[in-house]
């Protein structure tokens, strides 16, 4: 099956998500197939997950913190800023502290606590999975593809779904037992109604976010991900692992897309012992693919003669992802 | 008529008096008990939502700060019941 295929006869599949070991083309395939279903009338976000993402330097353009940016018509790129993102969250519960208490300023052991937390190494990646809902749940966009980040931190960051998912629902039910006792209490003392547990509701907004996002991220009739292969034996063995450990936390995954095939026409020419090598090499990791992956490889990419960068030559990828039917 | 509007009133005065002997008898330490346990909860939640202020790492202060605000007021009175040096009459309250 090809890739236009795949996109064809699942049309509700609108979370696209591209994953794989560095540096295989995750980040070329994410913009081709953004710049390919915008071609087709559909308007797209790609949006990187990765502190150190390269959708700037693939479009040839600064991105990076500036929201949604339009790149061409109906394509839209974005990179989060985790830091900025960190920043005007802090902004925006200092400013919260001082309304509800009508202070001028953050108490001193609060604001400690609130900068100490900065530090903490989970925040950027936190802050990053936040924003990341806030993109997905504005449902301004026709498709929404993920830049993912490597294997190792995308798996870290599907189980900080799940751990948090966890975390909350032990907060969540201490606090509703709380809310027993306030209103044991209210009856007692024979009130109306006991005050509303604002925390409470804060809880349940925070844990309907979370499950929203990890929602989308398992969900086979909305979902397509990718994994990006390179026919080399170390990137065929660590792909097979990853996809045991991503079937684990129900990640559909729809196929397989092997990149920087060297083209085999050149073994015709008179080509040198070295790259004659290389091809005989590569020929026996494709039968390997072939016979690990088989039907769910997709599309097969060449390696090009030059970096992909710019429009141009992400329309060529999307040409050859897409069987030229751009 | 004045006079029956006094009558009125002050059968409505007794009526409270004896809601709130009863009250005394039997509702008040129920609510104290709730309320007590209440604020034991109360704290015990901020431990486990803002221990790093204690020096007690929490799993995620991201979604930690979402709540700072609720518990602001109560954060001192906190940190001095769990700080707080304990001893043998501590068993008997």
């Amino acid at each position: 099956m090809s890739l236009a295929q795949v996109f064809r006869e699942h049309p509700n599949r609108r979370y696209i998500e591209f994953g794989g070991k560095g540096g295989l083309g995750k980040t070329t395939f994410s913009a081709a197939t953004a710049y390919w279903l915008a071609q087709q009338g559909y308007k797209v976000l790609v949006f990187s997950v990765d502190p150190q993402a390269s959708l700037s330097d693939i479009f040839e353009r600064d991105i990076f913190g500036q929201g949604a940016v339009e790149i061409c018509p109906n394509l839209y790129a974005q990179e989060i800023d985790a830091d900025q993102r960190i920043r005007e969250y802090q902004n925006e519960i200092r400013q919260k502290i001082l309304d509800m208490y009508g202070l001028d300023e953050v108490p001193k052991e609060i604001e400690d606590y609130i900068q100490a937390t900065a530090a903490e190494p989970a925040m950027e990646e936190s802050a990053i999975f936040d924003a990341v809902v806030d993109i997905v749940v504005s449902g301004d966009f026709d498709y929404y593809i993920y830049d993912l980040v490597p294997l190792g931190h995308a798996l870290y960051y599907l189980s900080m779904a799940s751990v948090y998912d966890e975390w909350i629902d032990k907060i969540t039910a201490l606090r509703t037992e709380m809310q027993e006792y306030s209103q044991v209490a209210a009856i007692l003392e024979r009130k109306k109604e006991s005050e509303e547990d604002q925390i409470l509701a804060e809880l349940q907004d925070i844990k309907q976010r979370i499950n929203t996002s990890s929602g989308i991220l398992t969900d086979r009739e909305k979902t397509a991900f990718f994994f990006v292969v390179t026919p080399e034996e170390m990137i065929i063995l660590d792909t097979q692992k990853a996809a045991t450990l991503f079937a684990k936390y129900q990640v559909p995954i729809s196929g397989y897309i092997v990149n920087r095939v060297i083209p085999p026409e050149l073994a015709q020419q008179n080509i040198p012992a070295y790259l004659r090598n290389r091809i005989e090499m590569q020929n026996k990791y494709l039968k390997q693919i072939d016979e690990t992956f088989g039907v769910d490889v997709v599309a097969q990419v060449p390696e090009f003669e030059r970096d992909i960068t710019g429009l141009e030559m992400i329309g060529r990828v999307a040409a050859e992802l897409f069987g030229g039917e751009a | 008529m004045p006079e029956e509007e006094q009558r009125d009133s002050k059968l409505k005065q007794l009526g409270r008096s004896v809601k709130e002997f009863l009250y005394g008898m039997a509702g008040h330490d129920m609510t104290r008990f709730a309320l007590k346990t209440r604020g034991s909860m109360e704290h015990l939640f901020i431990l486990i939502t803002m221990g790093d202020l204690l020096g007690i790492p929490i799993l995620p202060p991201y979604y930690s700060l979402r709540l700072l605000p609720y518990v602001v007021p109560q954060i001192s009175t906190w940190k001095r019941r769990m700080l707080r040096e304990r001893d043998l009459t501590d068993a008997l309250a």
